[in-house]
């Protein structure tokens, strides 16, 4: 029977782990794991024996994966990373994102120079992912200010999502096998024609497992002759999106996460444009439970001035209990939680190195 | 290892754990370039931390051989005499 809650915390400095009893009253905090080296990605990988992986993201000496096996107390490199074919002539920079495949050692992996990685033993070997890695498209992608990143997988059966900044969304419907721009109706506002095929600089994808057609997308908008491109909705297995950002501050963001139990319930964070911090200096996370039709703001908890943090797009996530609690962390190196649903705020962690991504598990 | 060309790498500790805890490494190179080949070939695990997948030497690593700096002769190309020592050091970077 599951009873702790699990989170792991990248941040600029190593990976922290916190844990608590389900009644989510107080978190220990262990770590850091791998110290002084960025972490940009985390997996709490709950497929039979929990298991935690994270890069290790070391500007010195390349990318590593660490593994846990006893709920991140402590952590081993797994026996390699991700590495590009030495004739493929680029060279891996860092990691964005790993996430579980179907079979129990079955993981992907996205990178920067944007690809996707497959490994069918846990981790310990990995291999390119051509459909993706070497599509057509890929020597046409930029980097954006965070470089040039494939930092969101969704799965779904045979059909996969890839969100590459800047690539945009692409769709794989036999497996990851082929990869098609599937971007109608996700614009920029960087480039003259506002809806180009591909280019768009997304920054997070996400669904519910139960409504695997409608996603949500958190686009980089921000662009005030633009105002319909930056938080968005598709309903058709990511075919067309169309905009549901009226009634926010704002449609730049980084981070969208999905309730748990509610395919409609969903969670943004709007940031002003020019800055990327908290509108108004006063953080708020928002939220629509009828799917993007209409958001509210959840600050009960939050300050309600001077604060001037980013919330990057792998921050914010949301644990499964009957009544989740979402949790966010700043580059500032707070870690919040909003427990019931994001309506009460309260600070875990104040002064942790700044929060590149945040995950949570119940185990 | 023809004794002729025998260099003495040294390894910076962080990265001694990819080869067995040895701090010097002994090979057989006549240049910079045959001395990462040689770990390359022995040491694959160690080479993956001073090289990219290109065969790069990582950006934020020096390479000494002696007291200079592989920049200031060579490069990776430097040739290497009997009894050179190679050094590799974290670059002072980073915050």
């Amino acid at each position: 029977m599951p009873d702790r809650v699990i989170l792991t915390i990248g941040t600029k400095k190593g990976l922290f782990v916190a844990e608590a009893r389900k009644s989510r009253g107080t978190f220990a905090l262990r770590g850091p794991f791998g110290p002084g080296v960025a972490v940009y990605s985390t997996l709490i990988d709950s497929r039979g024996t929990p298991r935690v992986l994270a890069s290790s993201c070391n500007a010195f000496f390349g990318m590593k994966v660490l593994r846990s096996t006893d709920l991140g107390k402590t952590f081993k490199e797994t026996k390699s990373a991700p590495a590009f074919p030495k004739e493929d002539g680029r060279a891996l920079a860092n990691i964005w994102s790993l996430e579980a495949g179907g079979d129990r050692k079955d993981l992907w992996c996205g990178v920067e120079p944007a690809s996707l990685f497959r490994s069918e033993d846990g981790g310990d070997s990995w291999e390119m992912v051509p459909g993706i890695s070497n599509h057509d498209h890929a020597r046409k992608w930029q980097p954006g200010n965070g470089g040039l990143c494939l930092h969101t997988i969704v799965r779904d059966g045979n059909r996969m999502h890839l969100g590459i900044s800047t690539g945009g969304h692409y769709l794989s419907e036999d497996g990851s096998k082929s990869f098609t721009a599937s971007n109608q109706g996700v614009g920029v506002g960087f480039a003259p024609d506002p809806f180009p095929e591909f280019g768009q600089c997304v920054h997070k994808i996400a669904r519910h497992p139960d409504a695997p057609a409608r996603l949500y997308m958190q686009n980089h908008g921000g662009f005030p002759e633009r105002p319909d491109i930056g938080v968005l909705r598709s309903d058709d297995h990511g075919r067309t999106w169309r905009s549901i950002a009226k009634g926010l501050p704002s449609d730049f963001g980084f981070p969208i996460v999905v309730h748990p139990h509610d395919a409609d319930t969903v969670y943004v964070m709007p940031l002003d444009a020019s800055t990327r911090t908290c509108p108004g200096s006063a953080p708020a996370v928002w939220r629509s439970e009828n799917a993007g039709e209409s958001w509210k703001r959840l600050a009960r908890g939050l300050p309600k001035k001077e604060s001037y943090f980013t919330i990057l797009r792998d921050a914010m996530t949301i644990d499964e209990l009957k009544s989740p609690a979402l949790y966010f962390g700043t580059t500032t190196g707070q870690l919040w939680i909003g427990r019931d649903g994001g309506e009460e705020w309260s600070c875990l962690f104040e002064s942790l190195p700044p929060i590149h991504c945040v995950k949570v598990a119940v185990v | 290892m023809s004794p002729a060309t025998v260099v003495t790498i040294q390894v910076p500790a962080p990265l001694r754990q990819y080869c067995d805890g040895a701090s010097d490494l002994r090979v057989s190179a006549p240049s910079v370039r045959a001395a990462l080949e040689e770990l390359e070939r022995n040491h694959p695990a160690l080479y993956r931390n001073l090289c990219d997948e290109t065969g790069t030497v990582r950006r934020h690593l020096n390479v000494f051989v002696n007291a200079s700096h592989v920049r200031d002769r060579g490069g990776i190309d430097t040739t290497l005499a009997p009894g050179d020592v190679v050094t590799i050091l974290a670059a002072v970077s980073g915050g």
